[in-house]
């Protein structure tokens, strides 16, 4: 063994020593090895600070620490053609952003730590890793910094093709929670083969398949003193099986999950994690897409099914109460809406309802998942034509629809405003009738002269509150419209307008919102932004109020800065459509981020 | 000892490996098929790389400026432009469709688990690289209207 080491160490030796050869002068090595080191380093930092002010409108901050920054740094080391290596230093000080998870609780700590080889035929990795199996819907560890979410698996990872139409993946670990990770243990494989390229296809451009099993196995301590309690499974498997199609200008993928039962969160207190251990559920998925896109037009349908399908590696954080962020969280269950850019078009935003949830009222209400579709649709007026113009005229449309699973409650034992352990429910598998959210928006994208071009947005949205926020009876319709114009004056200047207004009667009524933003050059911009509730409605912390944010960036080569100062309003932030929710606040931001 | 003679193993390895590896990490062609930067600057000598996502408008604002000129700049540089989308699972069926529909004549590839993104450390989209002869010699993140003519001018540097 150890004679085997010194021969390896030789080897490896044996270039460096040549090299040194080479350079007779000392100091030229020297610094020369000292550029090696940094050319075979790379890295990024990234701060978010913000000074939270107290406000003559929206009250006093009432948390003790007014000055707060998230900050990270990367560092990879790239070394001997095959290997890297690197780390994750997070800083919370004093500590986090408000309304970040609160498990990120470190001033300064190593957060993550990894070596990775690669070749053409394995790539392994010791450490954490992030990892998507198919569309996420099986399993996706990724990081998200603006939702505070880094659910990357600490652990052992294989990839191996050992042929160009194979590539089988497995792995083992734990989840990371904040700085620490789960209780539980992860075990997942993947194996995706391309069928296309196996059988050299003519006929498809796309023909593949994709086979994956997640499990996590955690331990459950009983607290049931009822004696038809059942015994819940330490292990949960999914099973997730897919195909993807492609033919000239069409193509579709179809992804089916199933997994196995689990036991249930109870409801008693909403805030307090206990579970119901008399009955176990299962749930699945079912993803379909369709598309067709030539040139000038593109077609895409998507449609949805998901049924108990929160699936974390801890049972407990399934409850959204104490996990508003989604940490640890095995799986990727996106809204599938158009993500929108526009202030005023993120006040109303869907947020999938994948969980199985019990909520007490005089009868139950079982929230078991969704069921819904979307389509897209964009198309190019040609140049030259009477609509297109000089320039043509770009159209896209997306229509929305989502609806709750229907399903029937059966609870013999159940009483007004308290179901019992013995809950049971059945679910209608195409039943779109329980509509919680829909939406459709068109945006004309124009452009006019060499320097001015404009976008116009429409959006008609339906939102269901009483499902997706509270139940209070309430339902919002609303229109939005949105012209924005932007003239370039040369040499990287240039003004962007833009002005919204939102139309409802309901909740807190209409909205009128514009931005302006000036680039000085194309490093240097600086805007402002006003969202303003101009009518009086019963939600008064929203009416006849501003919330404005003005501010300014720098940008040179990799690094960026920006500075803001604004009020802003409480809700749901949405990245990706995953969402959190922030607390309204008034304060100065100052964003750093540079890679290197 | 052994952990010294390491290090100085890794102090003194004679190449570059980091914009290898980063431009080696592993994405994806819309046809499913797995790809990577490094294969294509290997055929082409310029290219631009723009990290980009459906989601975002100023990447698609740079896009559909570039597209504008695109012709112009290839008669000119014999450039070759990869845009490769950051979109995850959420938004990536809109990729195709989306490029069609705005008329792109780019190669578009990718990143759905943002592989690369990480490799590459960015922090935000849209980035744009010039790669010559594989090697990364420039890096601009962000779009601001009009951006397209300085790199422009930054792309006759390295005809």
């Amino acid at each position: 063994m150890k004679s085997t080491i010194n021969l390896l160490l030789g080897c490896l030796l044996l270039p460096t020593l040549l090299f040194s050869q080479e350079n007779i002068d000392s100091t030229t090595t020297s610094t020369t090895t000292f550029n090696k080191f940094f050319n075979n380093l790379t890295g990024s930092f990234e701060s978010n600070a913000q000074w939270y002010l107290n406000d003559k409108e929206t009250g006093q901050f009432e948390e003790e620490e007014h000055l707060r920054a998230n900050s990270y740094l990367k560092l990879n080391y790239y070394f001997l053609s095959n290997f890297s290596a690197g780390v994750q230093v997070e800083s919370y000080a004093p500590q986090a952003l408000l309304n970040y998870d609160k498990e990120l609780d470190r001033e300064v700590g190593l957060a993550q730590y990894y070596i990775n080889y690669r070749t053409n035929k394995v790539d392994a990795t010791a450490g954490y890793f992030y990892e998507q199996f198919g569309s996420g819907l099986i399993l996706r560890a990724w990081e998200d910094r603006a939702l505070g979410l880094n659910n990357s698996i600490r652990g052992g990872r294989v990839k191996y093709t050992p042929f160009n139409f194979l590539e089988v993946t497995g792995l083992y670990g734990n989840q990371r929670r904040g700085f620490d990770v789960s209780n539980s243990d992860i075990m997942a494989f993947n194996a995706e083969l391309n069928i296309g390229e196996l059988i050299d296809s003519k006929f498809f451009d796309q023909f593949s398949m994709g086979l994956s099993y997640v499990n996590r196995k955690e331990d459950f301590e009983s607290t049931s003193l009822d004696i038809n309690k059942v015994a819940i499974p330490e292990s949960v498997g999914a099973y997730s099986a897919r195909l993807g199609l492609s033919f000239k200008d069409i193509y579709t993928n179809i992804e089916y999950i199933t997994k196995e039962k689990d036991v249930r969160l109870n409801n008693i207190r909403p805030d307090k994690v206990s579970f119901s251990e008399n009955k176990l559920f299962d749930g699945n998925a079912l993803l379909f897409n369709l598309g067709y896109s030539a040139k000038g037009f593109g077609l895409n349908y998507t449609f949805r099914r998901l049924e108990n399908m929160s699936f974390h590696s801890q049972r407990e954080d399934r409850n959204l109460i104490n996990n508003p962020t989604n940490r640890a969280t095995l799986n990727y269950l996106p809204a599938l809406t158009k993500q929108h850019d526009y202030t005023l078009a993120n006040i109303y935003i869907y947020q999938a309802q994948p969980g199985l949830y019990v909520e007490n009222y005089e009868t139950p209400r079982v929230k078991a998942g969704e069921i819904g579709n979307q389509i897209d649709v964009f198309y190019k007026i040609k140049k030259g034509s009477l609509l297109g113009g000089k320039y043509g005229t770009k159209i896209s449309a997306n229509l929305a629809y989502w609806a709750a699973l229907n399903v029937d409650v059966t609870d013999q034992d159940g009483m007004p405003y308290f179901s019992s352990d013995n809950l049971t429910y059945e679910s209608d598998f195409l039943n779109f009738k329980n509509k919680i959210y829909s939406e459709f928006n068109l945006e004309i994208n124009k452009k006019w002269t060499k320097n001015f071009s404009s976008i116009f947005t429409l959006i008609d949205l339906h939102y269901n509150s009483d499902y997706l926020v509270e139940a209070n009876g309430a339902k919002v319709d609303a229109w939005i419209g949105i012209a924005e114009g932007t003239y370039k004056f040369g040499n990287g200047k240039s003004v962007r307008l833009e002005a919204q207004h939102l139309s409802t009667n309901d909740d807190a009524r209409n909205w009128v919102g514009g931005t302006v933003e000036y680039f000085l050059n194309s490093k240097l911009g600086v805007y402002f932004n006003d969202s303003y509730n101009y009518e009086d409605s019963p939600f008064i912390e929203n009416s006849k109020i501003h919330f404005f944010n003005m501010g300014g960036s720098f940008t040179k080569g990799a690094t960026r800065v920006s500075l803001n100062y604004g009020r802003q309003r409480g809700g749901l932030i949405c990245v990706g459509g995953v969402c959190r929710p922030v607390s309204k606040n008034t304060g100065v931001t100052l964003n750093l981020a540079t890679s290197f | 000892m052994k952990k010294t003679l390491l290090i100085i193993i890794l102090l003194t390895s004679s190449f570059i490996y980091s914009q290898e590896q980063a431009l080696g990490t592993a994405i994806k062609t819309l046809d499913g098929k797995t790809t990577s930067l490094a294969e294509f600057t290997a055929k082409n000598d310029l290219v631009i790389v723009s990290l980009w996502a459906t989601w975002c408008v100023p990447c698609k604002n740079e896009l559909d400026a570039i597209n504008d000129v695109y012709q112009d700049w290839q008669d000119e540089t014999n450039v070759q432009l990869v845009a490769v989308s950051i979109d995850d699972s959420r938004t990536v069926n809109r990729v195709k469709p989306l490029v069609n529909g705005k008329d792109w004549d780019y190669t578009i590839l990718l990143d759905t688990n943002n592989d690369l993104k990480r490799a590459l450390n960015i922090a935000t989209v849209p980035l744009t690289l010039i790669v010559k002869n594989g090697e990364i010699v420039f890096r601009h993140s962000g779009y601001t209207p009009g951006a397209e003519d300085a790199l422009y001018k930054e792309l006759k540097k390295h005809i």
